[in-house]
C-alpha cells in the first residue's frame, strides 16, 4: 500500500504510532514506511511533542534528595576528594581549560613572532562556553590564506558530533567556514567570508556528523563564541 | 509568553552545557525540572519507590544523550519528557502482570490531573507553552475522550485495553481515540499558526 498520496492516514497513523495504539502488524508496516520517509519522521515528531507536553499537565511533586544522589553516584559525578587532587575528573575534564587554553594562545603568539620569516597571523580569536572557558583558538593566516583551528585539548566531543564553525555578520546571519572532521583540529580555506568586516562572530556549533544539514545555520546548539582580535 | 520563551532557552542552553559533561549545569537543570518529570512519573507509576527509580533512569539517560538532543525537533522539556515516559514505562511493563500495576481510569485525564495539582494562576504560569495550548485544545474534548488518550499514553494500553478498563465497545474507543487525535491537530495547528 502506499499511503504517500494519503495525507488524512499519514497523520492518523503519526499520531496514532505517537500514542502508542497503533499495534501488531499495523505498527510494524508503519515503521518500515518511517525509513524512507522523511516528512512521515517528521509528522511522527511533532505528534510526539504534542503529547509529550501531557507530561506537564499534572502536580509537580519535588522528589526527595536520595534521587539525586543515586544520580550522582551512577555517573560517579562527586568531585574526588581533596587529598587526591592529581586525579583527572573524568565527568568534567576540561575544567581547567581557561587557564590553559589562555596560556596557550600567547604562547602561539609569541612563538609565531619569534620565528622570523614565518607569516604573522594577522587575527586570532579564542572562543569560549558561557562561563568563559576558552576551548579552541582558531589563527588567520593570511598569506597562506588558511584558517588554522586548534581545539583545546581537554575538550571532550561525543563520538556521533561533529563540530562546525560558524562567523556570524552584523546582521546576523551565520555563514559555515567548515567542519572539525576529528574535532580536534583543522585547516579551512581563508577568505573575506570569515574575515570580511562584516564578521561580528566566531561560534562554533554541535552538529551531527557531516556538519549541520541546514547549510545556512546550526541546527545543534552553539557552544562556543569569540570574536577576532588584530595582532 | 517572553518566560516561556527564555526557559526554553535556558533549558537548551544547560542541556548544550551537560553534553559537555558540565555537572553543575546538570544539577542545575535537574533542579529545575525533577519536579515537573518526578509529577508525571508518578502518574504513569502510582508508588513512589517505582517513581524514583525511574526518575533516576531517565537522568542517567539524559546525562549521556544530551548531545544527540536536536533543538529543531522538540522543545528540551518535552525531549526530557520522552525520556522519563520510556523509563517508567519499562518498569511498568515489568509490572504489568502484577496488581501493583492497577490504576483508576479517572486518573488518566490530563485536564483533570491539571485542575487537581496546578488550579492556581501561579501553577499555570509554570506550565510550557506547549503544555499550555495541549491543556486548552483538551479542554474542548468530552472528558471520557481525554481519559481514553490519558490511557493509552500514560499506561501504553492498546485500544482493547483501553476499552475493557472503561467498559466500553472496542469500536466506540477506537473512533473516540481517532477524532480525538483529529481534533487535537486542529486545534493544535490553529494555535501554531496564530
Amino acid at each position: 500500500m502506499n499511503i504517500r498520496d494519503n495525507a488524512v492516514l499519514r497523520e492518523r497513523l503519526a499520531a496514532e504510532y505517537a500514542l502508542g495504539t497503533l499495534r501488531g502488524p499495523a505498527r510494524r508496516r508503519f515503521e518500515s514506511w518511517l525509513r524512507g520517509d522523511a516528512a512521515l519522521r517528521a509528522a511522527v515528531a511533532s505528534w510526539q511533542g504534542r503529547l509529550a507536553a501531557m507530561a506537564e499537565m499534572g502536580r509537580p511533586v519535588r522528589p526527595p534528595p536520595r534521587v539525586w544522589s543515586g544520580i550522582e553516584r551512577r555517573l560517579q559525578l562527586s568531585p574526588a576528594p581533596w587529598w587526591r587532587f592529581w586525579r583527572v575528573d573524568a565527568a568534567r575534564p576540561w575544567a581547567g581549560l581557561a587557564f590553559f587554553a589562555g596560556a596557550a594562545a600567547i604562547v602561539l603568539a609569541v612563538l609565531l613572532a619569534g620565528r622570523g620569516e614565518a607569516p604573522l597571523p594577522r587575527q586570532v580569536a579564542a572562543l569560549a562556553d558561557a562561563q568563559a572557558r576558552t576551548a579552541l583558538v582558531v589563527t588567520a593566516d593570511p598569506a597562506r590564506r588558511r584558517l588554522h583551528v586548534q581545539v583545546a585539548q581537554d575538550v571532550r566531543v561525543p563520538d556521533d558530533r561533529t563540530l562546525q564553525l560558524w562567523a556570524i555578520t552584523s546582521d546576523g546571519k551565520p555563514r559555515s567556514l567548515g567542519i572539525l572532521p576529528d574535532n580536534r583540529s583543522a585547516e579551512l580555506a581563508l577568505d573575506q567570508r570569515a574575515i570580511g568586516p562584516d564578521v561580528m562572530l566566531l561560534a562554533i556549533s554541535l552538529e551531527p556528523k557531516g556538519g549541520s544539514p541546514n547549510p545556512d545555520a546550526p541546527t545543534g546548539p552553539v557552544l562556543y563564541k569569540g570574536g577576532w582580535t588584530r595582532l | 509568553m517572553s518566560r516561556k520563551f527564555d526557559e526554553n532557552e535556558d533549558l537548551r542552553r544547560l542541556l548544550a552545557a551537560v553534553a559537555l559533561g558540565d555537572r553543575k549545569a546538570f544539577r542545575t537543570l535537574y533542579d529545575a525540572t525533577s519536579a515537573r518529570l518526578f509529577g508525571f512519573a508518578l502518574r504513569i507509576l502510582r508508588k513512589d519507590e517505582l517513581a524514583e527509580e525511574a526518575l533516576q533512569d531517565a537522568y542517567v539517560s539524559i546525562w549521556h544523550a544530551a548531545s544527540s538532543y536536536q533543538v529543531h525537533l522538540s522543545a528540551p522539556l518535552t525531549w526530557m519528557a520522552a525520556i522519563v515516559r520510556n523509563k517508567a514505562l519499562d518498569a511498568h511493563r515489568r509490572l504489568r502482570t502484577s496488581a501493583e500495576s492497577a490504576f483508576a481510569p479517572g486518573d488518566c485525564d490530563p485536564v483533570e490531573a491539571l485542575q487537581d495539582g496546578a488550579a492556581g494562576p501561579q501553577e499555570r504560569a509554570q506550565l510550557s507553552r506547549e503544555a499550555l495550548a495541549l491543556a486548552a485544545c483538551m479542554e474542548r474534548l468530552a472528558g471520557r475522550q481525554r481519559q481514553a488518550i490519558g490511557m493509552a499514553y500514560l499506561h501504553e494500553l492498546s485500544h482493547g485495553e483501553v476499552a475493557a478498563q472503561l467498559s466500553l465497545p472496542l469500536g466506540t474507543v477506537k473512533t473516540w481515540i481517532r477524532r480525538g487525535l483529529e481534533r487535537l491537530r486542529d486545534c493544535l495547528t490553529k494555535g501554531e499558526s496564530a
